[in-house]
């Protein structure tokens, strides 16, 4: 009974929580198969060690902690000590049919920027701008105060503001594109 | 000026991360996975820790410095002054010892006599003699020629003719201000009576309207074996704040002036007779040159024997008198500018230094204590990372 309870608590996390851990450990990672691995070793862990959420506590900043952390360690043990490369898609080859007007040109350009930064960095980033957490959420994430958050924040954020591709004023790579097309 | 367009990396990042299909059956596979690994461990409490991963950081670097800070600070604490060094301490600055008492002899320190015993000073000892006995104590002097003989001793063997000992002292004395002349009139008298005489004698009278007060001081020479009466009846004479004497055996000295000084006359009447058989002018002039450098020779080490014979024969002591309440200048070598300031730049020099090595062991111990307390915050920090990993 107990057990049946259990998995239908899991089912429910992976239901929730599956699609955005794994897009958000991709956009971490800059690998697909990378990220897939990353986020079932997550929520085989969270799931282990389920007692250890507190009551009350907030599940999604909770889920994205362990994301956050097992990508940190594929980052640190497994990928640089890797030989060859994976050869299913990285950051910079998004690459679909149905882009007509240059959408994955922009991706391609803010991906090769994203994944320029330095991994703490870039891991505010996609928490903040992707996964769309608080700065008080991204702190109790990557267990760090606030105050590291936001300077973490500002520093990618002035790294990122130099690429074209992200800057609000003047022709951007993306607007000289879509008017070639025009 | 460019501005960072967040909802262009917003609209960016969800096209790149959405732009692929999730992997089907995955979510099947966790859940499968996760029904064989079996059920939850034990509840961990690892997180918890884990969020006070900057607090326990701040905690441990406090706890660090309180343990550095008190490594250093008791230490020094309890070595910068000892109770015995308070009780010396207590003697000098006692409240019938002027302060020139401390000025005028800097190499002498007063410390009670266990006190002596224990850092085996050595050297002559007399009590200064105030009303208070807890205030008494001994003047050990860094001239002291003989260790374990008292003034007293060294008096009665320089009474011997085989032993020739020079001794010095000097007395602070404080009088009531009616008495300022009579005493010094009887000091006078004492050195007289023992069949001495004063060498010399400064005074400074006022009265208290003017803001003027009397001080003085006297130098006494009396015959070396009737020194320690002059002494014990000085002492009297007043009150005795301070009483420094010292005693110098300079038997050696004098014996060897006595031989060097026959050997030259021996030698010179060898010349004597050497020129007495000489005809040639020449070798006459070379003896003459000779026996000229040979008598002067006698007649320095004459003078030196001379002085050194007076010394021995006579004792000095130096009484510096001054009216109850009020200050006494030191009378003893006054330094001059120069003269202060290099030994000033000395005890500094000397200050410093002894400061560094006491501080370089509760230092060393302190550093020690950190290296561990690091090493312990490390393995701690590692521990708890590895098990925030193993958890997440």
């Amino acid at each position: 009974m107990s057990d049946a309870v259990d998995v239908d608590e899991l089912r429910t996390w992976l239901e929730d929580g599956y699609a955005s851990s794994v897009r958000t450990a991709y956009l971490i990672l800059g690998n697909r198969p990378d990220a897939e691995d990353a986020v079932q070793e997550s929520f085989l862990r969270a799931w282990k060690f389920r007692d250890s959420l507190v009551t009350g506590a907030s599940f999604k900043p909770w889920l994205y902690r362990v994301v956050v952390n097992t990508c940190n360690s594929k980052l640190r043990k497994e990928i640089p000590h890797r030989t060859r490369r994976r050869p299913d898609d990285d950051l910079t080859d998004v690459v679909t049919l149905e882009d007509p007007i240059g959408r994955v040109s922009l991706s391609n350009d803010v991906m090769t920027a994203l994944k320029d930064l330095p991994t703490h960095l870039r891991i505010v980033i996609v928490l903040r701008y992707y996964a769309d957490l608080s700065e008080r959420d991204i702190a109790a994430v990557i267990g760090r105060q606030p105050g590291t958050v936001k300077s973490r924040l500002n520093e990618a954020r002035s790294r990122l503001a130099v690429h074209p591709a992200l800057q609000s004023e003047g022709p951007s790579p993306i607007n000289a594109r879509k008017e070639r097309h025009s | 000026m460019t501005e960072f367009d967040e909802e262009k990396l917003k609209q960016a990042l969800r096209e790149a991360a959405d732009g692929f299909t999730i992997t089907a059956g995955a979510t099947e596979r966790i859940l499968d996975e996760a029904l064989e690994s079996g059920d939850a461990d034990e509840p961990s409490r690892i997180r918890s820790l884990v969020e006070r991963t900057g607090r326990m950081r701040s905690t441990l670097l406090a706890v660090a410095a309180c343990v550095v800070v008190l490594a250093v600070a008791v230490p020094l604490l309890n070595s910068e002054v000892t109770p015995k060094v308070r009780s010396a301490l207590r003697t000098v600055h006692g409240e019938s010892l002027p302060t020139g008492a401390k000025s005028a002899n800097p190499n002498a320190a007063v410390l009670p006599e266990s006190e002596a015993q224990i850092l085996g000073l050595t050297g002559t000892s007399f009590i200064a003699g105030t009303s208070n006995k807890d205030d008494q104590g001994v003047t050990l002097t860094s001239s002291a020629a003989k260790s374990g003989k008292s003034s007293t001793n060294g008096s009665a063997e320089a009474s011997d003719s085989s032993l020739r000992v020079e001794e010095v002292g000097t007395i602070f004395l404080t009088v009531g201000s009616t008495r300022f002349e009579s005493t010094l009139t009887q000091l006078t008298d004492f050195a007289t009576t023992d069949g001495g005489f004063v060498a010399s004698t400064e005074s400074h009278m006022g009265t208290k309207a003017t803001h003027m007060y009397s001080t003085g001081s006297i130098v006494l020479e009396v015959p070396v074996h009737n020194f320690t009466m002059l002494v014990d009846q000085v002492r009297h004479a007043g009150v005795a704040t301070s009483v420094m004497t010292s005693a110098n055996d300079v038997t050696g000295q004098y014996i060897d002036l006595q031989a060097r000084i026959s050997a030259l006359q021996l030698s010179r009447a060898q010349y004597l007779k050497i020129m007495s058989r000489t005809n040639s002018i020449g070798g006459i002039l070379s003896i003459q040159d000779q026996l000229n450098s040979i008598q002067s020779q006698i007649e320095q080490l004459q003078a030196s024997l001379g002085l050194l014979n007076s010394e021995t024969t006579y004792a000095t002591l130096t009484v510096s008198m001054s009216v109850a309440g009020h200050q006494v200048n030191p009378p003893l070598h006054p330094a001059t500018g120069v003269d202060k300031a290099w030994h000033e730049s000395l005890h500094g020099f000397a200050a410093g230094f002894e400061w560094l090595v006491r501080i370089a062991g509760p230092l060393l111990f302190a550093l020690l204590v950190l290296a561990a307390l690091l090493l312990l915050g490390r393995l701690t920090w590692r521990a708890t990372e590895r098990r925030r990993s193993r958890m997440s």
